[in-house]
């Protein structure tokens, strides 16, 4: 059994699991409610987990292709997919939470805000990066055109960022929080955090094991017998 | 400089051809303008705002801009998809590979042919659009020029790089490049749509988003470079 299979095991999950009950407790029965948005702003203690490990996976994406291009490791292009789909797992919950948000606070769904229409480029970027992954016949291609994708979408988020800030923001740029609503928040991002390694890591063992990413090592060329037996020549 | 001479010697070798032959653009321009006259077509009266345009506003200013964007990137798929399957037919890119310039020439040479033909496609669509929804270029014809080849550089050079690996794809050929490249491209768009609208505002180049523009351009030609370098290892 390997170090990976030993921490993320039953014991990780249902620590998990109890982290993630535990947050929505705080958040429902803890944290007051909050005087200007009302009970709406608890999605927060779910949004702002969910960007911020928007973020760390897509940074895995980044660092896992790296690796690829660097030592074509298989492992690599298995993690940065793996990862890939958990970023667009965060990035959706991150889309729903604000729209739900955007629809009670302000009124509509959505609105072309910088950081709405960031998380939507974002969220888009990936979402291509995962259907780019089956349209590729060759393993060896595939792994190496979804690198180089996720390397050139990695570096973007940086011009992303920038360019819509271009927009007229209506977002909420810092809110002020309460000592209760400040821990709910770190145990929400404790919580979601030990969610999204543990579904990196389960993604990441199912395409090692099933073979979906990792292509098996060339074996060596079989060279014929020296004096093949008489009649088997031509058959 | 042997690599810059090598680039011109390949966008020249492409660029006879297209005169030639004009297998690209006799495509691509046609997909230009066809792009916009369905877009003038399904919008009707309100593309110029005339009759019953007033109700939905028409679409100038910045509608007219993302309607020749969306002309601009369709056309320019199938440009990179045509250019890049001109090197697959009878192994082509790899003699390409097996002559004795490096693949970031090769790179460069591609870029620049795509960027020609890619610019002819701007020169041709853009009239009808201005035509077909009464956009009004007047304000700053030069810096809507000048933002648009700037935009234009970057989608060329992100498009040279999936066309090397994407378009010979079996049973993706289409498709798959515009899957690839309107994403990447989408902040390249929604920059270069808000620097021309501020340059028609005031009358000259926007200090902020100008600088923007050219870090995708670096930033694109700089990764396309590099990854194909390693694409074609």
């Amino acid at each position: 059994m390997d170090a990976g299979t030993r921490i993320f095991g039953p014991v990780y999950w249902a620590l998990t699991g109890l982290a993630l009950a535990a947050t929505a407790g705080m958040a429902l029965f803890y944290a007051p409610v909050e005087a200007t948005m009302g009970p709406i702003q608890k999605i927060f203690y779910l949004h702002m987990p969910a960007a911020i490990n928007t973020f760390v996976a897509a940074g895995v994406v980044f660092a896992a292709s790296l690796a690829y291009v660097w030592n074509r490791s298989t492992r690599a292009d298995a993690l940065a997919d793996a990862a890939a789909r958990v970023t667009v797992l965060s990035c959706s919950i991150v889309l729903v939470t604000g729209m739900w948000w955007a629809r009670t606070a302000w009124g509509h769904w959505w609105s072309w805000s910088p950081r709405l229409t960031f998380s939507l480029i974002l969220w888009l970027l990936f979402v291509v990066y995962i259907a780019l992954r089956p349209a590729i016949e060759s393993q060896q291609r595939r792994a190496l055109v979804c690198a180089v994708y996720g390397i050139i979408a990695f570096l973007d988020v940086p011009l992303v960022y920038l360019s819509v800030k271009l927009l007229p923001d209506i977002h909420p740029s810092e809110i002020t929080l309460d000592p209760a609503m400040r821990h709910t928040l770190l145990a929400g991002i404790v919580a979601f955090t030990a969610l999204c390694a543990g579904l990196i890591r389960v993604s990441y063992a199912a395409r090692v094991r099933g073979g979906v990413g990792p292509v098996p090592p060339p074996s060596p060329p079989q060279t014929p017998p020296p004096n093949p037996p008489r009649g088997m020549v031509g058959a | 400089m042997r690599t810059l001479r090598h680039a011109l010697v390949l966008a020249r070798k492409d660029l006879l051809i297209e005169r030639r032959t004009r297998r690209v653009m006799s495509v691509v321009g046609v997909m230009g303008v066809l792009v916009v006259a369905v877009l003038a077509l399904g919008l009707g009266p309100a593309a110029r705002g005339g009759i019953g345009g007033a109700s939905v506003g028409g679409v100038g200013g910045v509608g007219g801009v993302a309607i020749l964007w969306t002309a601009y990137l369709f056309s320019a798929v199938l440009c990179f998809e045509r250019t890049m399957a001109l090197e697959r037919r009878d192994q082509a890119m790899a003699g390409l590979l097996l002559t004795p310039s490096d693949r970031g020439a090769i790179f460069l040479g591609k870029l620049l042919t795509n960027l020609a033909l890619v610019g002819v496609m701007a020169a041709v669509v853009t009239p009808v659009g201005v035509v077909l929804f009464g956009l009004d270029l007047s304000p700053a014809p030069v810096g809507f020029a000048a933002i648009m080849a700037l935009s234009l550089v970057g989608v060329a050079a992100l498009g040279t790089l999936f066309s090397a690996v994407v378009s010979g794809q079996r049973g993706g050929e289409s498709g798959l490049l515009g899957l690839v490249l309107l994403p990447l491209c989408l902040p390249l768009v929604l920059v270069s749509t808000q620097t021309v609208m501020a340059t028609f505002a005031a009358g000259g180049m926007p200090e902020r988003t100008v600088p923007l523009l050219v870090s995708f351009d670096v930033l694109f030609v700089a990764m396309g470079w590099a990854g194909f370098v390693l694409l074609c290892e």
